[in-house]
């Protein structure tokens, strides 16, 4: 049985589907796609945001598919009926309240260094990295984008 | 009030520095409040996590 905190979204050519259940937050999609995904809106995607390519380019990105897509012609018969059920109570895939007050960290278990909330962030090279409202910064050593998570923690079986 | 903005320095090879005011939470041991500058392990082989021990030097850790 699906979860009924799953949403879609599609732009009328392909539909993304959101599985909150699934997100460990490498915030990737942010990162890539701010005017697609964005978390600090309702709905947090906008699927005029950017173009088709673009966007699936993007949802293949995330680690976990938490999110992921496919052409409207692919749908299944339930999945083109939950199309027309909208957004209402959405979740987004931020789970801390408060987006404009101080810095927010939270360690994931296991996992990474989530923060969201007022800050900056300075990168190795002592240049200041574009903000977004959440970055997710490794902790396990091993991520191909450094300094940020990219679901690398689950496969080396990472631990605290 | 405004907060003091909190930075996120990425030390290359090294861990996450977290200066300013801010709040914390991590499993097991709840939330706190924080203003001092804190060290947070990268290299995912502190024995503190998550905080940084110095491990990245002996293991090489780099980005």
């Amino acid at each position: 049985m699906s979860d009924p905190r799953n949403r879609q979204y599609t732009n009328g050519e392909i539909t993304v589907f959101w599985i909150p259940s699934k997100c460990i937050h490498a915030t990737t999609c942010f990162r890539e796609l701010i005017d697609v995904f964005n978390p600090g809106r309702r709905p947090w995607v906008n699927m005029e945001g950017a173009p088709t390519r673009r966007i699936s380019e993007v949802v293949n990105k995330c680690p976990t598919q938490a999110l992921i897509w496919k052409y409207n012609k692919d749908l299944s018969p339930e999945e083109q009926e939950a199309q027309w059920e909208g957004t209402r109570d959405e979740e987004t895939p931020r789970t801390l309240s408060g987006s404009s007050s101080k810095a927010k960290i939270r360690i994931m278990k296991d996992g990474p260094i989530v923060v969201e909330g007022q800050y900056s962030v300075i990168g190795s090279d002592d240049q200041e990295l574009n903000p977004t409202v959440m970055t997710s910064f490794c902790r396990c050593g091993s991520s191909r984008s450094m300094p940020y998570c990219d679901g690398t923690h689950r496969k080396t079986g990472f631990s605290d | 009030m405004e907060n003091e903005k909190t930075i996120f320095k990425v030390n290359a090879g090294g861990p996450l520095e977290v200066s300013g005011s801010f709040e914390i939470k991590i499993p097991g041991k709840g939330v706190h409040e924080q203003k001092d500058t804190i060290f947070l392990c990268r290299c995912g082989e502190s024995s503190n996590k998550p905080y940084c021990d110095g491990s990245h030097k002996r293991n090489g850790f780099s980005d």
